[in-house]
């Protein structure tokens, strides 16, 4: 009998059983992959992501490998800023959720998944939570309306079952918890982007780049092995002409964006194959229930567009594993601690006022004249566009910079004018030809 | 690490989606027994196991951990079963097995992937378009034409028009009492409990208030016939600002036309290109625009937070000792409901030598002993630098006032707010109207409507409460319910409209981004039953519109 079974031992499943392990709980954790082993994600983390490994002590293990960076490079119809997520934010940002701001970094790096989760996987071990990988649970156990336990099978084929108090469902998008309990999905945004990526060595550029044009995007940041993650998102009804040639058609998106980065690009080797999905409808599900709770994508999902899962995910084991020690300690009710220190922090106004920022910029719509003129506003105010940059990645709430006094602000004190940038010359006549596939 | 030219996984999966089909349809019209004694159809069985399986073996191994609801074990343990199954007749009921029960849902998860029902589902278009935008979408449109760029914006409103999302521009059929019957921008008519006018003390109805206007008008006419600079005051103007002297013990007052056009004209009458405003975040707009009219230094503080003032005062004190530096916050909030702590603001102020400005125009009258607001309730009457109001929410009419201790300084705004010197005055009738709603709410009359409106307050905040709804702020006339999400909002708002309940719905530029709300605004007219059906109301609108957004965005309950 464990104090907890989690399910899913990545960003939010290994993390989790790690924190509980820690303040000594008896916990399980299993996977159906073994690690190290990637899955589907450009793996991008935010300053508060890597502030998360710094404050549970394992972000050293992962800059030993990966590179990071402070500066964030933004190119918006050729219009550039670039900037830093700030510390102050950062700061108000974690005494927000987690009323203490210890151990924050501005940096941000890009790191795979297999390198990233299999270091999740030993520190849970290290803590002292019981880890198999391997391991597929395909039933959960009832009993009075309750989830008591799992049962599942080992990679040689022998079943097992196993017993909690609560069961976290840490699996996933596709969560195998919320299927099997047929749990709802609320406020689903069926709009989202296709993404294509790949791996590509020798490209001489350090920071993090994210460009947008038309209705699409390119990311290009370095990683492990030397190389870079090159990703192309456009809108998910343009993904099915765009993968029926992959390699051109990522060429193509790139030159299109940015024909410096495209020719960088091009002058790279590639390292891997493509990998790509249009799979990416936001949804959030219910927190918890009698006996389970969701964390990390098995509770919200989103689209990849402002990479910010991962981080999200760490949030959640935070949270959550406050939460949990709570009850399980005899503290609080349980439930009443996972209402308290979990669901109250996780579905927030900041929450969802960021819900519908990420689905609304997801639909990859040309950017409009409004965006554009806020960003030639922003190049003259470095402490506006840090701040921007902050809300972008979920550090600063969505509200305090979408405010009107701040954005008639903004464009008041301007000091740079549109004449500076060439897209505002034809702008409506270019918007119209943003609108045709370039696929088809 | 994979190799580079395998096939990407797109390409699998449609290879794996084609090899299903023709399993599918080739063994729907077979047995076990045929296929385990006729060798061509064994053969035929064994070779679809082996395509999918070595299909599943290319796939990444990225998409396999991810795609967790897909059985790839199965799948991958099917080349093997395919070998041994050329002999071993249980190996073969693996594979037959599998393939009848298993492969229609791994086809039809795969499917799903690879053509979402989103690239499918079709929504209404314009509610569509109608929810997901906000105003300030619109607020920098692009093009030389001013007139013709004001077109996208129209089509949204349409949208919202058509979709009856759009809140704003209804009509009174009749007074707004507790109860009232209205029309919306598309013309339909309603009837419902009131939460949707300012008139805290429901003066409006007042037998006195209204004896006062007809008096005035009888008197003097409907028109004041010039500035209040020239001679568009009465002696109702004079005896109002001494009667408002009182109410906020402060010597000297000037009236202006509007509320508005006190605290825009308050602030450019004093503050210059060199001076300094520093102002709450959440302030009015009258002072936002006012700010920024008058100054580009403008500084926006945190709402409420002082040592954030402060800091702000200790920066531009550092670099500058010669300009005035104006701090601007309204008393109570009108879509926060809270109010900060004057007290402190104001020592604050005089410690950098800076000049405050606050804006009592929704709890003068409303709050506070003997109807003081804001200030008396902080013991602060006579000791602010400057007050400014209006009397659009309590005192039953139009126009504001700027209240100070200095004659000097009513001499200097007087001419040098364009908002009072370049504009007719109020009517005498509003000024008789306002006049009698003052000595109304400074009255024991006052106690007791301000006693039935906390009443009606408490009834409202505690029923939404208990229905676990949240109300921000403090018990105040204004009564803030968050929604956050705008299109959870608007539908919950057109759901309203039929269902007996005026409530007003603020969003962008009112409230920021993200955090829509019902700003609901008390009467003393109300009655608590009232209050309690209403919230109840509301709060069935609210989960129908979320089951509303599951069902036309989502997929709902599974
Ligand atoms: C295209 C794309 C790009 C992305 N890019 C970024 C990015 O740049 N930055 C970022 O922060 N986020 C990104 N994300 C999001 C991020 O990858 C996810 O938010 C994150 O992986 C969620 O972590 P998790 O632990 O909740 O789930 P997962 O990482 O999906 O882990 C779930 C685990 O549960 C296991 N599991 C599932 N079912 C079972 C079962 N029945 N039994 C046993 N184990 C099971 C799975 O094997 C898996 O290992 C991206 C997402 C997509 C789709
Ligand atoms: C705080 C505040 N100040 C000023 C005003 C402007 O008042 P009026 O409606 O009289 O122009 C309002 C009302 O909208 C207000 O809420």
């Amino acid at each position: 009998m464990f104090d907890i079974i989690v399910i899913g031992a990545r960003c939010a499943g290994a993390t989790t059983a790690m924190l509980l392990a820690r303040k000594g709980l008896k916990v399980l954790v299993v996977d159906r992959s073994t690690f190290p082993s990637d899955v589907i994600s450009t793996h991008f983390l935010w300053p508060h992501g890597a502030s998360y490994l710094n404050r549970w002590g394992l972000l050293d293990r992962v800059l030993e490998v990966t590179p990071s960076h402070t500066v964030v490079n933004l190119v918006n119809e050729g219009i550039p800023l670039e900037g830093t997520v700030p510390e102050e934010l950062l700061r108000q940002y974690f005494q927000l959720f987690h009323g203490d701001d210890s151990g924050i970094v501005q940096r941000y790096c890009s790191v795979r998944r297999r390198v990233l989760d299999k270091l999740l996987v030993d520190a849970a071990v290290e803590a002292g939570a019981e880890v198999r990988e391997g391991f597929a649970v395909d039933e959960l156990l009832e009993e009075d309306g309750r989830v008591v336990g799992i049962r599942g099978r080992t990679r040689d084929g022998t079943r097992v079952e196993e017993r909690a108090r609560v069961i976290l469902g840490a699996d996933g998008r596709n969560s195998f918890v919320a299927r099997t309990l047929r749990l709802p999905k609320f406020d689903e945004r069926l709009k989202c982007t296709f993404a294509y990526w790949t791996y590509v060595s020798g490209i001489p550029l350090d920071t993090v780049h994210i460009h947008r044009r038309g209705r699409l995007g390119l990311g290009l940041v370095p990683t492990n092995f030397g190389q870079h993650m090159v990703l192309v998102f456009g809108p998910s009804e343009w993904g099915t002409t765009f993968r029926r040639d992959v390699p051109g058609n990522f060429q193509k998106a790139l030159d299109f964006i940015s024909p410096e980065l495209g020719e960088l690009v091009r002058g790279g080797q590639r390292e891997e194959r493509f990998y790509g999905t249009l799979d990416q409808a936001a949804f959030l599900r219910p927190l918890f229930g009698p006996g389970w709770v969701l964390a990390g994508d098995a509770a919200c999902f989103r689209d990849q567009c402002t990479a910010t899962g991962m981080s999200h995910a760490f949030r959640d084991a935070e949270l959550v594993s406050t939460a949990l020690e709570e009850g399980l300690s005899g503290r609080k009710p349980l439930e009443e601690a996972l209402k308290s220190s979990y669901e109250s922090r996780r579905r927030g106004q900041v929450a969802s006022a960021y819900y519908d920022f990420v689905c609304t910029l997801a639909e990859m719509r040309p950017p409009r004249h409004d965006d554009l003129s806020l960003y030639v506003a922003l190049r003259s105010n470095p402490q506006e566009t840090n701040r921007f940059i902050a809300t972008m990645c979920d550090v600063a709430p969505v509200a305090d910079f979408f405010q009107a006094s701040n954005i008639f602000l903004l464009t008041d004190v301007a000091k740079e004018s549109s004449s500076q940038h060439p897209i505002f010359e034809r702008f409506e006549a270019t918007s119209r030809t943003y609108l045709q596939n370039p696929f088809a | 690490m994979e190799a580079l030219n395998q096939r990407d996984d797109n390409e699998l999966i449609h290879s794996l989606l084609d090899t299903a089909e023709r399993a599918e349809k080739y063994l729907s019209n077979r047995s076990f027994s045929e296929v385990r004694t006729v060798p061509e159809s064994r053969e035929a069985l064994r070779g679809f196991a082996l395509e999918l399986g070595a299909t599943a073996e290319e796939t990444s191994e990225m998409l396999r951990n991810w795609t967790t609801h897909v059985p790839w074990d199965e799948l991958l343990a099917l080349r093997h079963g395919a070998e041994v199954a050329e002999r071993d007749e249980a190996a073969l009921h693996g594979l037959w097995d599998f393939l009848q029960r298993e492969l229609p849902a791994v086809h039809a998860a795969l499917e799903e992937m690879s053509e979402p029902p989103h690239l499918r589902r079709s929504v209404d278009p314009d509610e569509e378009y109608a929810l997901d935008k906000n105003l300030n979408d619109f607020y920098l449109p692009g093009g030389r034409d001013l007139l013709a760029r004001t077109e996208e914006f129209h089509g949204w409103v349409e949208a919202r028009r058509r979709t009856e999302t759009w809140q704003y521009s209804r009509l009174l059929d009749a007074a707004p009492g507790s109860v009232a019957s209205i029309r919306n921008d598309t013309g339909r008519a309603t009837r419902g409990i009131n939460f949707n006018s300012q008139d805290y003390f429901s003066l409006n109805a007042h037998p006195a208030i209204r004896e006062a206007a007809a008096q005035a008008l009888r008197e003097f006419g409907p028109h004041s016939a010039g500035s209040p600079i020239v001679l568009g005051n009465t002696r109702y103007s004079e005896a109002l600002e001494s009667e408002l002297g009182e109410l906020l013990h402060m010597e000297h007052v000037m009236l202006f036309p509007t509320g508005w056009a006190a605290g825009f004209g308050s602030i450019i009458g004093l503050v210059r290109q060199e001076d300094h405003v520093v102002i709450d975040k959440l302030a009015h707009a009258c002072l936002q625009q006012g700010a920024r009219a008058a100054t580009r230094n403008v500084v926006r503080f945190e709402h409420l937070r002082l040592e954030s003032v402060r800091q702000h005062l200790q920066a531009i004190r550092a670099r500058d000792s010669r300009n005035g530096i104006l701090v601007v916050t309204d008393g109570l909030f009108s879509v926060d409901a809270d109010w900060p702590d004057l007290v402190t603001l104001q020592a604050l102020c005089r410690e950098y030598d800076a000049t405050l400005l606050v804006d009592v125009a929704h709890d003068l009258g409303a709050l506070g002993p003997g109807g003081s607001g804001v200030l008396g309730m902080q013991g602060l009457l006579g000791q602010v630098d400057l007050v400014m109001g209006s009397f659009s929410k309590t005192f039953a009419s139009n126009g504001g006032f700027l209240a100070t201790r200095s004659e000097a300084v009513k001499q200097y705004v007087k001419l040098f707010a364009g908002t009072h010197l370049f504009s007719n005055a109020l009517s005498p009738t509003q000024a008789a109207v306002v006049l009698r709603a003052t000595r109304i709410v400074r009255s024991p009359e006052g106690e007791l409507l301000r006693r039935r409106l906390f009443r009606a307050i408490h009834a409202l905040r505690d029923e939404l409460i208990g229905r676990g709804r949240t109300c921000m702020g403090e018990p105040s006339p204004i009564v803030p319910l968050l929604m956050g999400n705008e299109k959870l909002a608007r539908i919950t708002n057109r759901l309203l409209f039929d269902r007996g309940v005026l409530a007003f719905l603020v969003e962008f530029p009112v409230t920021p981004v993200g955090s829509a709300r019902f700003r609901l605004q008390v009467q003393a007219a109300h009655t608590p039953e009232e209050a309690r059906t209403a919230a109840r109301i509301i709060d069935e609108a609210i989960n129908d519109a979320r089951a509303y957004m599951s069902s036309a965005f989502g997929t709902g309950l599974a």
